[in-house]
């Protein structure tokens, strides 16, 4: 399973409980180090909470997680992502009175001290580099344009984008692809690919499409739990997989 | 064990004053979310309906009620209608109309009424005092006491009890899915708000013959109120009750320890304390965020 | 934007031009006197704006370093005066009517001016940054900010009534020498004093103008729009907000110091929940996302106040005046009359983009709420 041989984030044994009810329940993950990881699941699944505990919005019930070595579950959100973890949430969540140019801005945040940015005025040096970044997205003539104007879609992609610009060592990502075109979802998984060259992901989708498109491996929750993790292939072949997917039409169709 | 009971009473009745007038907010608060800054100025407006009614047509406090209660309320339904309804979207700036029209009911009043304190009479089967458990108490206390709590019975029983209530826990819940379901929250709203003003103004009318009237009565009022509701929990009204009775029994017992001003600083300073470790109010239902 | 801050830039520095040229066509003390203290409040609604404006934290108790500062200002002062008023005792007046016989302690350093004008910063920018510790490393927002700081307030304005032995009381402390710096005399009605006051808002809005502009000014706007999303790209939110606090706190006991010396008094009416309220509505009037804005609105707000209220007919109608134009900017000028000015020049001149939109300001109070959906 791990490429690398270097296990870069481990969950184990992780339990979040709202009231009572186990919306992950004993979830156990390893990702490697460079690794695409898709992850799927039914509605429910537990999926955007197993997200959330690891970027820090959600704490755990029980369990542990570690990030390159290190203990996080204990940290707060911006030490994790300081850590090296980004996450994009899904329902696309930019600042939308900002430009689209400083909404990229906030996100290239390496410097992420109060004195250090209180200091710091040099703001247009960055810039040609978030204009190409733009271009890629298709947003170059959107720069000026307050977030809160785009289209659902064009949000999809600028919350992306902040992730590229945030540049973290870790990508999380909460269904990149709800909402798009046949072809806005191949751009994305072009992205992914160019992305997982120096990035590792970690992507939550319904799209099997997509999934085939760009996953390696590939691992299946099912009530809170991980039920299947494989190729593509070895997931489609999973019976019990199989059987969690029948009552909503098959696997391809998810 | 005398002065304690004592003490203890004095602190219900100061708690009910409280529930009395906070009750209003917390229906409007919790169920609008609009900050009603100009809740004082209701109380204060119900105050001097009082006063008006007995010095120019000769009512009694008691027969008043139900008028003071509609012309109260007639004022929070126009309100409604002209300013706060452009504004549920903006919580943080209903604040500050409210506050605008605080200030512009103040000064209405003074351009009228005058500025000079004007004294409401207690009804007069009510002037005596009662013995309560062998404690004195003055008989209009214990009626506020026992009315508090029948205005909180049928509040209680509106809102959950009825379909306008029903429908107006529906929209507090989401606005949008509700109108989906036909339910109309323009109108739903008004009649909310207007309520709340409404049982402002009964709560200034029963203050009033305790405490003189003036254009400024409501200011203390208002931030009284605030503090009930904030400790209360935004949609919890049995928890408006709880928190009324403990800031009542907390003021009542501090003005006895020490001086009022230091009273009032520690009541404040609690209250901080509270809404830093508590901003859901004590006794807020825990639900999904 | 390169062009538009050039064009802000630009703005700001004629309009402090403007100010700063007031005196040499305006020889009548009490005039004088009485637009320096407009500009006073003016440098308290700059520092209202970064905090409110810039970062959506809405303080109701913002006189409080108003307060602190002027008060500071005031202890050096009346020690100045001992010798004259109370001779061989070495007490300020209203100590020795109050049966006080040694100076507390934390009078005694006053004695220097130069600790009494650095204190005059440096104690509500501490108590600023203590009670935003307190709050925002608890993630409090939205209303119940609002809450605890007007509360803090009306604690602090208790206490310094209720301590009248070391603070005066009600009657504040009065009586004050007039302030020597560097061989100059500030005279309450000279023009030296006028100078003084309008240099420091041009220091007041250009230090802020410079936080706003600086990255973590921004990132201050992205807190205001959706804190919580800030945090998931590393920055400790709470310390951002904790900054912009103390900032505006401190600004604020500039602002403070300043109107001691134009009234030559300070009073508990200087924490006054009535004054910190108002200083909202200067901003919500001037346009709270504006600094200049909210300068200007405070500047004209109580200009008008003080012109009605000297005129006969206006007398008693003012305050109704005052409180349906604060409804009708609240209700239709979200952004104030700053958002007017841009709105109009945007048309006129065609520059900047004219799409921004009106500003977002639902999130932060519901808050809790709202936000934690949009993270869904
Ligand atoms: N804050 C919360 N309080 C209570 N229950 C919650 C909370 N968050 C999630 N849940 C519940 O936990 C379960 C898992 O939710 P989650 O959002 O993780 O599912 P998901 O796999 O992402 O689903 P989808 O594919 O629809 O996005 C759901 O049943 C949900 O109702
Ligand atoms: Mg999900």
């Amino acid at each position: 399973m791990s490429k690398n041989g270097q296990e870069h984030l481990v969950l184990t044994g992780v339990v979040v409980s709202f009231n009572g009810f186990q919306a992950v329940d004993g979830l156990t993950l390893k990702v490697s180090k460079g690794e695409l990881r898709c992850i799927i699941g039914p509605n429910g699944a537990g999926k955007t909470t197993a997200l959330d505990t690891i970027c820090g919005k959600t704490g755990l019930t029980a369990g542990s997680i570690t990030f390159m070595g290190k203990r996080i579950d204990n940290l707060e959100e911006h030490q994790i992502a300081r850590a090296g973890i980004g996450r994009k949430f899904q329902v696309p969540s930019v600042f939308r009175d900002l430009t689209v140019h400083e909404n990229l801005e906030v996100a290239r945040s390496k410097r992420s001290g109060v004195l250090a940015n209180a200091f710091c005025f040099e703001r247009d040096s960055e810039r040609e580099e978030l204009e190409k970044l733009a271009e890629f997205i298709g947003l170059q003539e959107c720069l000026e344009i307050p977030a809160g104007h785009l289209s659902h879609g064009q949000t999809q992609w600028l919350e992306m984008a902040l992730l590229v610009a945030q540049d973290p060592e870790l990508i999380l990502m909460d269904e990149p692809t709800a909402g798009m075109t046949v072809q806005e979802t191949h751009k994305t998984a072009e992205l992914f690919i160019r992305l997982k060259e120096k990035h590792t992901l970690i992507v939550v989708e319904h799209d099997m499409g997509f999934v085939k498109e760009i996953g390696d491996v590939i691992s299946v929750m099912h009530q809170g739990k991980l039920l299947a993790e494989g190729t593509v292939e070895q997931i489609a072949e999973h019976p019990e997989v199989r059987s969690v997917y029948l009552g909503t039409g098959g696997i391809g169709s998810a | 064990m005398e002065t304690f009971l004592a003490q203890i009473i004095t602190g219900l009745s100061i708690g009910s004053i409280l529930l009395l007038v906070a009750l209003g907010l917390a229906i409007i608060y919790g169920t609008t979310g609009v900050i009603n800054l100009a809740h004082g100025e209701f109380v204060m407006l119900g105050a001097y309906s009082a006063w008006a009614l007995q010095t120019f047509l000769g009512l009694g406090l008691i027969e008043s009620l139900v008028l003071i209660f509609l012309i109260t309320a007639a004022f929070g339904w126009v309100i409604e209608k002209v300013v706060i309804r452009h504004l549920y979207r903006r919580p943080l700036d209903t604040i500050l109309a409210t506050w605008g029209i605080g200030v512009m009911a103040q000064q209405a009043i003074r351009l009228s009424a005058g500025g000079e304190l004007r004294y409401v009479e207690m009804p007069s089967a009510l002037g005596s005092s009662v013995s309560v458990l062998g404690v004195e108490t003055s008989a209009f206390r214990i009626f506020i006491l026992l009315f508090t709590a029948a205005l909180f019975g049928v509040t209680w029983y509106l809102m959950y009890r009825t379909s306008v209530g029903m429908k107006l826990r529906a929209i507090t819940q989401d606005r949008e899915v509700a109108s989906c379901f036909g339910i109309n929250s323009q109108r739903t709203y008004s009649l909310t708000f207007a309520y709340g003003t409404g049982l402002a103004g009964l709560a200034g009318a029963l203050v009033s013959p305790l405490k003189s009237v003036s254009p400024e009565m409501g200011t203390t009022y208002v931030v009284d109120a605030f503090m009930v509701v904030v400790l209360g929990g935004v949609d919890s009204l049995v928890g408006t009750v709880v928190s009324a009775a403990i800031l009542g029994e907390l003021t009542g017992f501090l003005a006895f320890l020490s001086n009022d001003t230091i009273a009032k600083a520690l009541v404040l300073l609690t209250i901080v304390i509270l809404i830093r470790f508590r901003p859901q109010g004590l006794f807020a239902a825990r639900t999904r965020t | 934007m390169k062009r538009g801050t050039a064009i802000q830039l630009g703005t700001y520095g004629i309009v402090c031009l403007a100010f700063l040229l007031v005196p040499s066509f305006v020889d009548d003390a009490f005039i004088l006197n009485k637009y320096a203290r407009y500009l006073v409040l003016g440098i308290l609604a700059v520092a209202l704006s970064l905090s409110w404006g810039y970062t959506g934290i809405l303080n109701l108790g913002q006189a409080m370093s108003f307060g602190l500062g002027s008060y500071c200002m005031a202890m050096v002062l009346k020690l100045r005066t001992v010798p004259v008023h109370t001779g061989k005792a070495g007490l300020p007046d209203f100590m020795v009517w109050n049966n006080v016989d040694t100076l507390p302690w934390f009078w005694e350093p006053f004695h220097s001016m130069a600790f009494g004008l650095f204190a005059g910063i440096a104690v509500p920018v501490a108590l600023a940054a203590l009670l935003g510790w307190f709050v925002f490393r608890g993630r409090v927002t939205g209303v119940y900010v609002a809450i605890i700081t007007l509360a803090t307030l009306v604690v602090v304005n208790l206490m310094i009534i209720d301590q009248q032995r070391f603070t005066g009381g009600f009657n504040g402390i009065t009586d004050l020498a007039q302030l020597e710096i560097f061989g100059l005399t500030f005279d309450a009605y000279g023009s030296s004093s006028y100078y003084l006051i309008a240099a420091a808002l041009t220091f007041c809005l250009f230090f802020a103008l410079a936080v706003t502009k600086s990255k973590a000014g921004l990132v201050l706007q992205a807190i205001r729009d959706n804190e919580n999303r800030v945090r998931y790209f590393g920055y400790d939110v709470a310390f951002f907000k904790i900054f912009a606090f103390s900032v505006s706190a401190g600004i604020a006991g500039i602002a403070g110091m300043l109107y001691t010396i134009v009234m030559e008094f300070a009073s508990p009416t200087f924490l006054g929940v009535q004054l910190s309220l108002s200083v909202v509505i200067w901003c919500a009037v001037g346009g709270r996302q504006s600094l200049l804005g909210a300068a200007l609105g405070a500047i004209i707000v109580t200009g008008m106040q003080g012109a009605l209220s000297e005129s006969e007919t206006f007398l008693k109608t003012w305050t109704l005046i005052m409180g349906f134009i604060f409804v009708v900017v609240v209700l239709f000028l979200p952004k104030g009359l700053a958002g007017v000015v841009e709105g109009l020049s945007n048309r006129v001149f065609g520059h900047g983009d004219s799409s921004k939109p009106e500003p977002n300001i639902v999130p932060d109070s519901l808050g809790a709420k709202s936000e934690a959906e949009s993270l869904r």
